[in-house]
Formats: structure tokens, C-alpha cells, sequence
């Protein structure tokens, strides 16, 4: 699978992951508002034949905060393309270029609470912690985990 | 003041209820404003600006979604916008008034025409100047965005989005040299002003890429470096990428090929990085290799796989390169480390070889070769003694997973040579143990065998073992889908839809093409014309707001500084309707205009008893809604609650099948596909059937030629050719020009002296065994029967027998023809018994394609099952 920097030209494919994946969908505007803000963070997993099968959609927090903060809106790969790896890749792209283009201090993310795959990438693979708990934050009613990841920095 | 015309003067007391009228608007004290408004046109009915500020007051104060009571208020603010012009056409405000009303209607043509003639009335306006300019740039008049842009950086100079504006204008209206002074002019300014680290990043780079695609690549790269060694821009990803595409460029191929090491270490998963590193080495793997070439790729990617151990990316690229038996021993290895860890898309992913077809049964052999060893035990590995490590959660059933990988479109066997064999892992009873992936594996079988039912339930079996996957959840749906089933898939899908809709509505919204196509495809399956327009509409609309979106990106992007991803985004917008997601929808729906203009009695629906009854159930509740809404209009306007918002006027798509104008309707849809996919020998079939309806022949003719000059052998063509010979020989009344024109070009498709006859036969003789060629002919053969009117008696007789070469040994026909060999049997007038003894024959050969089944075979097998969901399963034959 080619993993690389999304462009304009992905964001259809990866609405279709998501739409395919996820309960939380969008409009295509909300992509463009990522790709057209921060070009650099998003990326897409892409099979021999040019469909994206994964994808990570990633921004820098607009609220103005001391610390430039990174933020995954949505991250999801297509079921017969799980297991293989490629959610830790993208994950990893994306917060290389969060640090290396917006010099993020930390990563963000919410996940559900009895999303076992998910916590298991984050928590395990990736070495995020629980910071705080939304009740309620998904509209079925299910609450979230706040999850993010301190980037070490040079000082 | 008194420069003012007379009839734009107003006395001193209506002259300070104007300014009122206008404060309040922009404090959004809508109420007031047309109070306001309503006191001066008392005394002044025709004051033009008067009406138009009131016509905008009254549409900004509307919600939306529109309601019932307020839905008749925007036609008439619109009215009163027109009216407005029309009192004082030379006002500034009236015209910009109108324009701000269609560009919300995003009529963008008339808003462009509306912004331009209020700016001729009030020049140096800014908020005139600046709407005008994304409406330029929106429609693509390129060069009137680059004097709209020089204007406003006169009013606006010290403003750095207005120097960045000017630049990228000049780059979209295509001149380079101008978009690059006009940065360079200001560049000084942007060291010492406030943009951000990030911003600057992002003008470095699109300037970057602004001298490359001006081909001035030493520029580029000088440029480049310097914001490298700045520290504007950082060297992760597309910064470095661009470096080494301009290394190599510039033929410094050792510092380029350095440059792609470096990329591949920030990401070893990144195809065109191992391209890219490979053309430093005299390496292009995109075009075809030598021998010599072949191994020094191999050999470059097999060190790769080895610093990269993580990455699949050198291995699989090595089974695209590698040839014979090289590429035999590599896919082995491929497919057995992928099974050992259980990959379930490894056959997914190994079926990119399968345009080569020599590849394709390698790896056919290959997996037959699997099958065997893992029923014997025997070690897969080369050295004969290393058992599987199968993973624990799939074991030896994930061999299943091999089962159904077959190249879209062909017959249902998986691989050549491992049809003949019983499925061992397909039908293994072990319901617990076995993951969603086993029944998705079987449900894909039988999907391709041509047993919808089975494979929908097969699916929903995956789906039940893990309800929370709404990846599963929507593969269920689409499979009930292709079984005819809406209702359970509106069901299932509904299990992930916002509550306080219909998942419908709530998909439409989100723009999930995929539903709309496929739940289209079912209703037109079903006979349900009205709702499959209806549905193929609805995903025409979604790229129609596609390119709606990108409107606020032109004043945003220059805010943003992103103006790489905004030439991209305008370079995207221009070929949206080249994404596959529009090819397909617009076709079908050209397919369903066809049929209504063939034959207009499909718009008086025949309707089942049960459609009848859910009808009338339909219209009740509609009557119901309707009611209720009215209703809700009288409270609204006592100034009660409850307004709901305006129902959809033709929910069940009665309208859009009444349609007066099916040809044009389809050519609409077609235009599109005209412009990008113009290399899609579908675009040009589907174009003849619209063009020669509308009897243009010369129209028609060119799409024939488009599509011989794609693939003159193409079977639907071949049928087109004598389709247009027939017509045009029957036609009396062409206009000498055509008729002169179709003569000389004509024989470069059908040559002269070539009877139709020996025409069809040598094009049979061409593709003995290829089915869709033997369809093709017997559509032809028809074509040249229909000459005659009523059809000779012999007609059918002569078609079937070219249709029986379909069951000759080698041929192996798919589902899709078979149905068609039918549709063409029929039209030739086949009688009830040749229809169903064609039926038998299709069963008979491919026995898992239940289409063919009689219904008596149906309705024993859903008596046996007990009852299917709503009864479903038709015998379509
Ligand atoms: C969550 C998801 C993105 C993971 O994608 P993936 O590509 O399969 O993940 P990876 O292969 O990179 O997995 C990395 C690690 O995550 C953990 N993990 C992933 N899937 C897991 C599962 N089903 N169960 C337990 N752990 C799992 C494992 O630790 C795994 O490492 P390992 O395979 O070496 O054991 C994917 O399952 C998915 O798209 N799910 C549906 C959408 C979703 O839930 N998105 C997240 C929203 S917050």
C-alpha cells in the first residue's frame, strides 16, 4: 500500500473511507477547510489501483493556546486493509508533520469508549494517554476519551 | 448629495430612515429594517434602492432550511430584488443587491454579471471589488479576476493577501513570468510583516512549484534551498520531494538519488519515493524493462525490503517488475508471508498483477498450489520443512480468503484452474470460530456466481458477528441492495443515521455516493424508474455542490497563504466530474432516459398490488405532511411555532419520470462526461445512443469514431456501426451535407463493398471464443435484420444460432452476457418456449447463478430457508 501526503485529489476517497467506517461523516467542505489550511498533515494509504483504503485526517487547533497544538478530526481503514499496519503509519506521518511543519507540542484525539482497536493503536502502539473523559460527546450518546500525546521537543 | 439623479433623491426625513434601513441590515435588526423600509416606500413606492435594501433585509432574515410559511417570502424578496434594477438601474446597490441574492442561489453566471455592472456604477467599492473577484475566479474568467486584482491592490496595497491575489491570478490566467514579478515585487515587504513560520512555509512552496511549472527549474531549486537553509520551510515530505524531482531534472543524479534516500527514510511506504530513487539510476519502472533492467530493479528493491523490513512497499512493487519464474518464486513468497499473518486483503492486493494475464495464472497456480499443501499439510516454505504459521485467529479457513479474488467481470471461478475443485473452506460448518472475513469471503463467491440472495445472506451473517462494524454494517446493506432488498438495507444503514431523519436524507446530506448508486441501481433493478432517477439525481447534486464548495476558498486560501493547495483545488474542480463516482451515476441515468424515450409508457407505472398499497400509504402520509404543514404556515403566521421545513417536492421521483425532455436530460449528464472522460469508450457509446435518438447523425457518427479510435473491436460499437448504417439507409430526408459527409466517412468504420452481412461474420470469425464479441455479432445480426420490417420470420432462429456458439467448449460467458444474449433473443421475437428453454441452458452452465433459476426452483429453495425477508428473490428469466 503507498502512503502518502493527501492532496485535493484524495479527499473524495477519503470521505468514502470514512463514510464506509465511521459513524462521524462530513461534508466534503470540511475536508477542503483541512486540506486547503494544513496541506502537510493528512494522509492516505492507497492501494495498487488508486483507491484509498486508509487515511488520517489531521489539523493544528485553531484556538489560540501557548502551545501549538496537533489534532486527528478522523482516522479509519477500510476492513479488509486492518491489521496490516497502516493506521500506526499514518499516525506516525501525520505527527511527524505536525512537529516538523506547525512545531506541535502535543497531539489530540477523541475515541470512543468501547472502541478497543482504536484505544489499543493509541494507547499501545502509539504511547497516548487518557487525559480526560467526555460524557456523552458522541451523538449516540456513548462518551469519549480525550486521548493525546506530548511530543519531546529540542528546548 | 446633490449630485444625485432625481429620482434616487429622497426629502430629508425618508433620506434618514435610509441610512436607518442600512444600519439596521448590518446589525442584523431585520425587523426594524423593513419597518424602515416600508415607511419611505409608503410615500416613494418606486425608489429603487429602497426596494432593494428591503428585498435583501427580508431574504437575510429568512431561516434556513427554508419553511413552509417563509419559502414564498424568498421568491418574493427575489422579486422585489429584480424589481429594484428595473426602478434604478444605474444604482450600485441595486445591481449588487441582486448579485448578492444569486450568488446565494449560487447562480454564479448571474451573480458574476450583477457584481460587474454594480462595480461600472461604484468603481473603487471594496466589498464590490473583492465578491466580484472570487466570482471571476469562480467562473473561470481568468483574465478579468487579473484586472480586478490590480484594482483592488491600488485601493489596498499594504495589504499582503492583495499582492498574493494578483500572483495566483496571474498564474491561473496562465502567465508565469507576470505571477513571478508580481511576487518578487512584493517579496521584501513579506520578510518584515507578520506572517507566520507556517505561512511563509506555504508561499515559499507554491512559488517553488510555480517556477517548475514554468520550467525554470534552476530557479526553482535556488529558491528552494535558500527557504530550506532559512529554515521557512522544514525538509520533511514535499519540500525534499520537490528537491530531488529537481536534482534529477537538472541531471545531478547523485545528489537526487541522496535526496530520495533521505525521503525514504522519513517514509519508506511511499511508492513514488522507490520511482523516483530508481530513475537515478537510469531506472524508470513505469515504462516496460529489459531483462538487465528487470534484475538491477529486483535486486535494488530486495536490499530495500531488507532496510525496511516494516514496509510491504519494495516487495510488492518487486511482483509488478519481476517476469516468469522470478515472479512466480516472489508471489509465493508474497502470498505465504501475507497468509501467515493473516493479511485478509492479501489477495485483494495481489490482484493489481492481474492485467497481465500471464501473471494472473501464475498466481492462479500459485494459490491452487497453496490449497492443495494446506489440505495436505505440506509446508508451504521453499524448504519444504518449515510448517504454516497460520495466525491463531484465522487459521487454515483464511485460506477462504484466496477464494473470491477473481478479475471484476469474470466468470465466477477464482482463479483459472481452481474453478473445478469443491471450496473446502467455503462450506465448512465451524459458525463460531470463524471471523466476519469467512462470510465475506463466501458472500463475494456467490455475489460473482450470480446468487444475489445467498450471498446478501451470507453477508448479513458476517454483519451479525460484529454489529458495532459499520464497515460490515454497509457491505450487508449493499449486498441486500443488489438482492433487490431496500427496505432491509434502509434498515440496516439506518443503524448508523443521525435518529431524527430518514437515513436516506441523512446520507444524501453526508454525500455518500456509494449508497445512492447502489440503492438507485436496485429501484431501476426492481422496475422502479421513478425512484432510480430519483436517486441518480441526488448523486448529480452532490457534485453539483462539490463544485458549489469551493467558492469561499477563493478569498480564504489568499488569507491563509495555502496557494499551492488552491491551484490545486481550482485544477481539481475543473475535472470533478471525471471522478468515477459521476461516470457511473450519469450513465446509469442516461440508461434509465433512454428507455423512457424508447418507450414513453414506462411513465405510466404498473404497479404490483403491494407497490399500490405502499403507494397509497406514501400518499396519505404525504397528504398527512402536507396537511400538518399547512397548518403549521397558518400558526406560523399567527406568530406561533412549529414551521417545519419545505418538504421535498417529488419524493418519489414521479416528476423527474414524467420527465417531457428524457433526451435532453440525458445529454446534459452526458456533456460533462464529453469533457473528462473522453477516454472511456463509454462515454462515446452512451453518446451515440442520445445523439442518434436526437437524430444528429453527424453527432452520432462521431461518437462511432471516438470509440473505434479507442477500440474499433468494441463488441457495443460493432452493434452501433450497422445500428447507423441501417438508419441512415432507411433515412429519406438528409440534408445533402450530412449525407455527403456520412459517405466519406462512414467507410472507415463499415468499408465499402463489405455487405452488413459479411461485416457481422468476419467480426464473429475475429473472436470466436470471446462471449462478449458472439453478443456483439448477434446484436449486429439484428440490426441488419431490422432492415426489413416486420422482421423476417427466420429471425430469432438465425440469432440464437449464433448465440449457441456462447456454450461452446472455451467460451465461457458471464452472467451479465447470458442476460443480454437474452434481452437480444427477444427483441428478435423469440417465443415463451425458446425463452425459457435459453433459461435452462444459462442454469445448466452456470448452475450457482440463481438469476437463472425458474421460480418454482425460488420458491422451493425460500420455502426450504424459511421465509426470506420480504419475499425477495425473483427469477428475474
Ligand atoms: C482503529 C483502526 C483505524 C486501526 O487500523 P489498523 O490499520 O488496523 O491498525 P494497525 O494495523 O496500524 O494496528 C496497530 C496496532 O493497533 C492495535 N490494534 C489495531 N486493531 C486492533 C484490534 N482490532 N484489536 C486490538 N488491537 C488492535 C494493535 O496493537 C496493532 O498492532 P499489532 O497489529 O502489531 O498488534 C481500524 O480498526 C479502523 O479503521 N476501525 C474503524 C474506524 C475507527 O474506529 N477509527 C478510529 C476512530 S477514533
Amino acid at each position: 500500500m503507498d502512503i502518502r501526503q493527501a492532496t485535493v485529489d484524495d479527499l473524495l476517497g477519503m470521505q468514502n473511507a470514512n463514510l464506509l467506517n465511521l459513524p462521524e461523516n462530513y461534508t466534503f467542505k470540511y475536508y477542503l477547510y483541512h486540506a486547503l489550511t494544513w496541506p502537510e498533515l493528512s494522509y492516505v494509504a492507497v492501494d495498487p489501483r488508486g483507491r484509498v483504503v486508509g487515511y488520517i485526517l489531521a489539523k493544528m487547533e485553531e484556538e489560540p493556546s501557548e502551545e501549538p497544538c496537533g489534532h486527528v478530526t478522523s482516522i479509519s481503514v477500510l476492513r479488509p486493509y486492518r491489521r496490516l499496519g497502516l493506521a500506526n503509519k499514518l499516525m506516525r506521518q501525520a505527527q511527524e508533520a505536525m512537529v516538523a511543519h506547525y512545531n506541535a507540542a502535543k497531539i489530540t484525539l477523541h475515541v470512543r469508549k468501547s472502541n478497543r482497536a482504536a484505544i489499543s493503536l493509541y494507547r499501545d502502539t502509539l504511547g497516548f494517554e487518557v487525559h480526560l473523559m467526555e460524557k456523552g460527546y458522541y451523538a449516540d450518546g456513548e462518551d469519549a476519551y480525550g486521548m493525546r500525546y506530548l511530543f519531546q521537543r529540542p528546548t | 448629495m446633490s449630485h444625485l439623479p432625481k429620482h434616487r433623491q429622497l426629502p430629508d426625513k425618508e433620506s434618514k430612515l435610509f441610512k436607518e434601513l442600512l444600519t439596521q441590515y448590518e446589525l442584523k435588526g431585520y425587523k426594524k429594517g423593513l419597518k424602515a423600509a416600508d415607511t419611505i416606500l409608503k410615500k416613494f413606492p418606486n425608489h429603487g434602492e429602497t426596494l432593494a435594501l428591503k428585498a435583501l433585509t427580508l431574504y437575510s432574515s429568512l431561516p434556513s432550511p427554508l419553511t413552509v410559511s417563509t419559502a414564498p417570502k424568498q421568491d418574493e424578496a427575489e422579486a422585489m430584488a429584480r424589481l429594484a434594477v428595473k426602478k434604478d438601474i444605474t444604482s450600485h446597490i441595486t445591481w449588487h443587491v441582486l448579485g448578492i441574492l444569486a450568488k446565494s442561489r449560487k447562480d454564479w453566471d448571474e451573480a458574476s454579471r450583477a457584481f460587474a455592472m454594480a462595480r461600472k456604477q461604484d468603481n473603487d467599492n471594496i466589498p464590490l471589488i473583492r465578491d466580484s473577484i472570487s466570482l471571476y475566479l469562480h467562473t473561470r474568467q481568468y483574465s478579468q479576476a487579473v484586472s480586478a486584482r490590480h484594482h483592488y491592490l491600488l485601493l489596498r496595497p499594504q495589504i499582503r493577501s492583495s499582492w498574493l491575489g494578483l500572483v495566483v491570478a496571474h498564474h491561473l490566467d496562465g502567465d508565469i513570468d507576470e505571477a513571478l514579478r508580481a511576487y518578487d515585487g512584493f517579496a521584501d515587504c513579506m520578510q518584515t510583516d507578520g506572517a507566520t513560520g507556517p505561512e511563509k512555509s506555504q508561499v515559499c512552496l507554491y512559488i517553488v512549484k510555480l517556477c517548475m511549472e514554468g520550467g525554470k527549474h534552476e530557479e526553482a531549486l535556488r529558491r528552494l534551498e535558500k527557504g530550506l537553509a532559512d529554515k521557512v520551510i522544514s525538509p520533511r515530505g514535499e519540500a525534499s520531494q520537490l528537491k530531488a524531482e529537481l536534482l534529477f531534472t537538472l541531471g545531478r543524479r547523485e545528489e537526487a538519488e541522496d535526496a530520495y534516500r533521505a525521503l525514504l527514510e522519513q517514509n519508506p511506504d511511499n511508492l513514488e519515493y522507490y520511482r523516483g530513487f530508481l530513475r537515478t539510476k537510469g531506472l524508470d519502472i513505469t515504462a516496460s524493462l529489459d531483462q538487465d533492467a528487470t534484475s538491477r530493479v529486483l535486486a535494488q528493491l530486495s536490499t530495500f525490503a531488507e532496510s525496511y523490513p516494516r514496509s510491504s512497499a519494495p516487495r510488492r512493487l518487486a511482483l509488478d517488475i519481476a517476469q516468469g519464474e522470478t515472479f512466480r518464486t516472489l508471489a509465493r513468497d508474497y502470498l505465504v508471508s501475507g497468509l501467515e499473518k493473516g493479511v485478509p486483503s492479501l489477495f485483494v492486493d495481489v490482484k493489481g498483477v492481474y492485467p497481465d494475464a500471464s501473471k494472473m495464472s501464475v498466481v492462479g497456480e500459485v494459490v491452487e498450489d497453496i490449497i492443495s499443501n494446506v489440505q495436505k499439510d505440506v509446508s508451504l516454505h521453499a524448504d519444504g520443512l518449515t510448517p504454516l504459521r497460520l495466525p491463531r485467529s484465522t487459521d487454515d479457513s483464511s485460506v477462504g480468503v484466496l477464494l473470491p479474488c477473481a478479475p471484476p467481470g469474470s466468470p465466477p471461478q477464482p482463479f483459472p484452474g481452481v474453478q473445478a475443485r469443491p471450496r473446502p473452506p467455503l462450506h465448512r460448518t465451524r459458525a463460531h470460530a470463524d471471523p466476519p472475513e469467512i462470510h465475506m469471503a463466501k458472500a463475494m463467491v456467490l455475489k460473482r456466481a450470480g446468487d444475489a440472495q445467498g450471498a446478501a445472506e451470507a453477508m448479513e451473517e458476517a454483519r451479525l458477528l460484529d454489529g458495532q462494524d459499520r464497515f460490515l454494517n454497509g457491505k450487508a446493506a449493499k449486498y441486500w441492495l443488489r438482492a433487490g432488498d431496500v427496505k432491509k438495507a434502509e434498515d440496516l444503514v439506518a443503524m448508523f443515521t443521525k435518529k431524527d431523519m430518514t437515513a436516506v436524507a441523512d446520507l444524501t446530506d453526508l454525500q455518500c455516493l456509494w449508497f445512492l448508486q447502489e440503492e438507485g441501481d436496485a429501484y431501476r433493478r426492481n422496475g422502479n424508474l421513478a425512484m432510480a432517477l430519483k436517486r441518480y439525481q441526488a448523486l448529480v447534486n452532490v457534485f453539483q455542490d462539490y463544485e458549489d464548495d469551493q467558492y469561499d476558498f477563493h478569498t480564504y486560501c489568499m488569507r491563509r497563504m495555502t496557494l499551492a493547495a488552491y491551484v490545486s483545488l481550482m485544477r481539481y474542480e475543473d475535472q470533478l466530474r471525471s471522478h468515477p463516482g459521476y461516470f457511473k451515476g450519469a450513465l446509469a441515468a442516461i440508461g434509465v432516459y433512454l428507455q423512457l424515450s424508447d418507450k414513453p409508457d414506462l411513465k405510466e407505472e404498473k404497479l404490483t398490488p403491494e407497490e399500490e398499497a405502499e403507494r397509497k400509504k406514501a400518499a396519505k402520509k404525504a397528504q398527512k405532511a402536507d396537511q400538518k404543514a399547512k397548518k403549521a404556515a397558518a400558526a406560523a403566521s399567527d406568530g406561533k411555532k412549529e414551521d417545519p421545513p419545505v418538504p421535498d417536492a417529488d419524493p418519489l421521483g414521479q416528476q423527474l419520470l414524467k420527465t417531457e425532455t428524457p433526451l435532453d436530460d440525458a445529454l446534459k449528464l452526458w456533456k460533462p462526461l464529453e469533457t473528462h472522460a473522453a477516454a472511456r469508450i463509454e462515454t462515446w457509446l452512451a453518446g451515440y445512443e442520445i445523439q442518434i435518438r436526437r437524430k444528429l447523425f453527424l453527432a452520432a457518427l462521431q461518437c462511432l469514431q471516438e470509440s473505434a479510435a479507442i477500440d474499433g473491436e468494441n463488441p457495443d460499437l460493432h452493434r452501433q456501426i450497422l445500428h447507423f448504417h441501417r438508419t441512415v439507409s432507411a433515412a429519406t430526408d438528409l440534408p445533402s451535407a450530412v449525407k455527403s459527409t456520412i459517405e466519406a466517412t462512414l467507410p472507415s468504420l463499415l468499408p465499402t463493398g463489405t455487405t452488413p452481412d459479411d461485416f457481422n461474420a468476419s467480426f464473429l470469425s475475429r473472436h470466436p471464443a470471446s462471449s462478449a464479441h458472439i453478443l456483439g455479432a448477434a446484436g449486429g445480426l439484428l440490426e441488419i435484420k431490422r432492415a426489413s420490417n416486420p422482421l423476417p420470420s427466420n429471425t430469432s432462429a438465425e440469432i440464437l444460432a449464433v448465440l449457441d456458439k456462447l456454450f461452446s467448449d472455451g467460451v465461457s460467458p458471464s452472467i451479465e452476457v447470458l442476460q443480454k444474449g437474452r434481452s437480444v433473443l427477444e427483441e428478435a421475437g423469440a417465443d415463451k418456449a425458446v425463452l425459457e428453454a435459453w433459461r435452462e441452458r444459462c442454469r445448466t452452465k452456470l448452475p450457482l447463478a440463481w438469476v437463472f433459476a425458474s421460480k418454482e426452483e425460488v420458491e422451493a429453495r425460500n420455502a426450504s430457508e424459511g421465509p426470506v425477508p420480504n419475499g425477495t428473490v425473483k427469477a428475474d428469466v
